[in-house]
């Protein structure tokens, strides 16, 4: 019944409706939309600034795709940047550690943080979405415990700050950073077998598991990766802003799996592309300075993202549903009495 | 006695502190104190009951804690423009109806994934409103406070009405059809399909009974002060779900009832003026709340391994 023109067509089709081409076109709108309304909005220095500002949730959006890809999710990330941020604060100002030190053991600390999540998600077999919840509060809570709610660190080196600051080379200092960690992750996902073994866990772990792939250890390793990714993050936060405070990184969670939904990777898991989340990444940044320049309100920034999300996933369902429907005419003529399975 | 093992751990638990509280801090147990704890607590108990619905249909809704900020400003408004306290409270219920019925459609209709559906529309939610009232609070007429009576009145007719609720639930839940049609679509939709049952219409009702309770429930925190905070219900969705949880309904769905979340909440809710009356500072309640959902989850998964 199928002719090769139909199968083309449905190729073509394919490649039209697959998130990450929607979502170029989405993002070259906005570019457009926004360098015709605001003045200086595409020049140089604000796509830096961009950059810049995208960096820290960009990094947790990175590491949140080979974790939504196994199928699972971490809440806890944010919350575990303000943890990491106190706990680097502490280090350098009250246990006197040297900066390059104090950002050593941060960068332990939150890989220890990520494991706990991952030995809890496998060792007990508990859903990540809860683990994490649970977590998301004990590390928020940590942080607050430690600075009894108030207090902030300041006052780092200036050398310290600019890393998030300056420029180095021409472009914002934490930009080679953030785009070593694209690179690594973008070759981890999608050439090396460790991301095949993850599509794999988050297609069946089951399946996954009778194929020989050591499914509590892919998974411990994707956690700890998130903690460590979460500590970088928020080296880089405390560097930006030159202050450390126990709400650092609040909501950020939610616009990392935002970014990562947005570039097209099933939040069951299974499938999806980093070059994705870093469109989706790209979408949010953009959408966030883009409206500030076209004098809008800043909030429309959360209104759009969360439409846009909403419009992504509807986009990213639609063929599924028409050929379910279609498969259900088809069952419903053969088979009057049943109805089919979708 | 094994059924009931989750229910009982927590009340045990509950005890425990409640016990040591008696010994090391008995100004805990005075009465004004402790009614406008309970109080406070009430809307979170409805939130509560209406995410445990859907969280035993095997979905889950994080948008509740922006749905509950917006139906409180629509109250807020409404009563400002001088409503009466019956056509606000239904137009509070009535917006919860509709945002929950938002949801339920996006998830049922187009079968969406719950969790993202309800993040991008907790999203829009909330910075809708952030936008819409810029951080203003909505100042509420005089009379309005404790529906015009004293505030222990007050806060009684509050916790009896919550009360009332949690009861008329918790029957619904075990002896009427409908309550057991959200078990069975959770266990096990197409099961639940082959019975005769719709699930994606249960879903969707699901859905928007839980915009319902989330819309009383924000009445119920409004007649709680002379003004309506837009940025009321904040984390809201994580502490329903956190109390869901530590009772002992399952995120896998078609599993727990609503007494354990009521003693979860409880549990919870009491960390904060555990921790004051036990002269330990109070930055760590979120940490100790944090350690008690786990603290649970990992006990139910040893269980579950025996």
């Amino acid at each position: 019944m199928k002719t090769p023109s139909s199968k083309s067509l449905s190729a073509i089709r394919r490649l039209l409706v697959r998130h990450e081409t929607v979502l170029l076109v989405v993002l070259i709108a906005e570019w457009v939309y926004f360098n015709s309304v605001g003045r200086h909005f595409g020049s140089l220095d604000n796509t830096y600034d961009i950059l810049r500002h995208s960096v820290e949730i960009g990094l947790l959006a990175l590491v949140m795709t080979p974790i939504i890809l196994t199928g699972g999710i971490d809440l806890s990330v944010g919350s575990l940047l303000g943890l990491c941020a106190i706990c680097f604060g502490k280090l350098w100002r009250d246990a006197g550690l040297s900066v390059p030190v104090a950002i050593l053991c941060t960068l332990c600390i939150g890989t220890a943080a990520g494991s706990l999540n991952g030995a809890l998600i496998t060792r007990l077999r508990l859903p990540p979405l809860i683990v994490t919840l649970g977590t998301y509060s004990l590390f928020r809570g940590l942080a607050e415990a430690i600075t009894h709610g108030v207090d902030t660190f300041t006052h780092f080196p200036s050398w310290f700050l600019f890393l998030g600051q300056e420029r180095f080379a021409g472009v914002p200092a934490q930009a080679p950073i953030f785009f070593i960690a694209v690179i690594a992750i973008w070759l981890m996902v999608h050439r090396t077998v460790l991301g095949r073994s993850f599509r794999a866990i988050g297609f069946s772990p089951e399946g996954a598991l009778y194929a020989g792939i050591p499914v509590r250890l892919r998974l411990m390793q994707v956690y700890a990766l998130a903690g460590l990714f979460s500590a970088v993050a928020a080296i880089i936060y405390t560097a930006r802003l030159g202050q450390a405070k126990a709400d650092a990184g609040t909501g950020y969670e939610l616009f990392a799996i935002t970014a990562v939904v947005l570039g097209g990777t099933s939040i069951f898991g299974g499938s999806g592309s980093v070059h994705g989340t870093l469109l989706g990444i790209a979408a949010i940044g953009v959408l966030n300075n883009g409206l500030v320049h076209a004098q809008w309100p800043r909030e429309m920034a959360g209104v759009v993202t969360g439409i846009l999300l909403l419009l992504a996933l509807t986009a990213s369902t639609l063929p599924k549903m028409l050929t379910g429907l279609r498969s259900r005419r088809h069952t419903a003529a053969t088979k009057p009495q049943t109805q089919s399975v979708t | 006695m094994r059924r009931y093992f989750r229910e009982i751990s927590v009340a045990a638990a509950l005890i425990l502190l409640l016990g040591v509280l008696a010994v090391l801090g008995p100004a805990f147990f005075q009465i004004h104190p402790l009614l406008s704890l309970l109080a406070r607590e009430a809307p979170e108990l409805v939130v509560t009951c209406g995410i445990a619905f859907v969280i035993v249909s095997r979905q889950i809704d994080i948008s509740v804690g922006a749905q509950f900020g917006v139906c409180s400003v629509v109250a807020g408004v409404l009563a400002a423009s001088g409503w009466p306290l019956f056509g606000v409270l239904v137009a509070a219920i009535g917006t919860g109806l509709v945002l929950g019925a938002l949801n339920g459609l996006l998830v049922a209709g187009l079968r969406l994934p719950s969790i993202v559906v309800t993040l991008a529309t907790m999203v829009i939610w909330r910075e809708g409103l952030r936008w819409k009232r810029q951080g203003q609070f909505v100042n509420l007429p005089d009379g309005m406070q404790w529906l015009g009576q004293t505030q222990t009145r007050g806060q009684i007719v509050i916790i009896v009405a919550a009360l009332i609720l949690l009861g008329v639930l918790i029957w619904a839940m075990k002896y009427l059809a409908a309550g057991r049609f959200v078990y069975a679509v959770g266990s096990d939709a197409e099961a639940a399909r082959l019975a005769g049952i719709r699930p994606q219409l249960t879903t969707f009702i699901v859905f928007a009974f839980a915009g319902v309770l989330t819309g009383l429930a924000s009445m119920m925190n409004i007649l709680q002060s002379p003004q309506v905070d837009p940025k009321s219900g904040s984390g809201l969705e994580l502490k329903a779900i956190a109390a869901a949880v530590v009772g002992g309904v399952a995120i896998s769905g078609g599993r727990g009832n609503l007494i354990g979340p009521f003693l979860g909440l409880l549990l919870l809710a009491c960390i904060g003026p555990a921790l004051t009356h036990l002269h330990i500072e109070a930055y760590w309640e979120k940490a100790i709340q944090g350690a008690i959902i786990l603290l649970a989850v990992m006990a139910e998964g040893w269980r579950s391994r025996k």
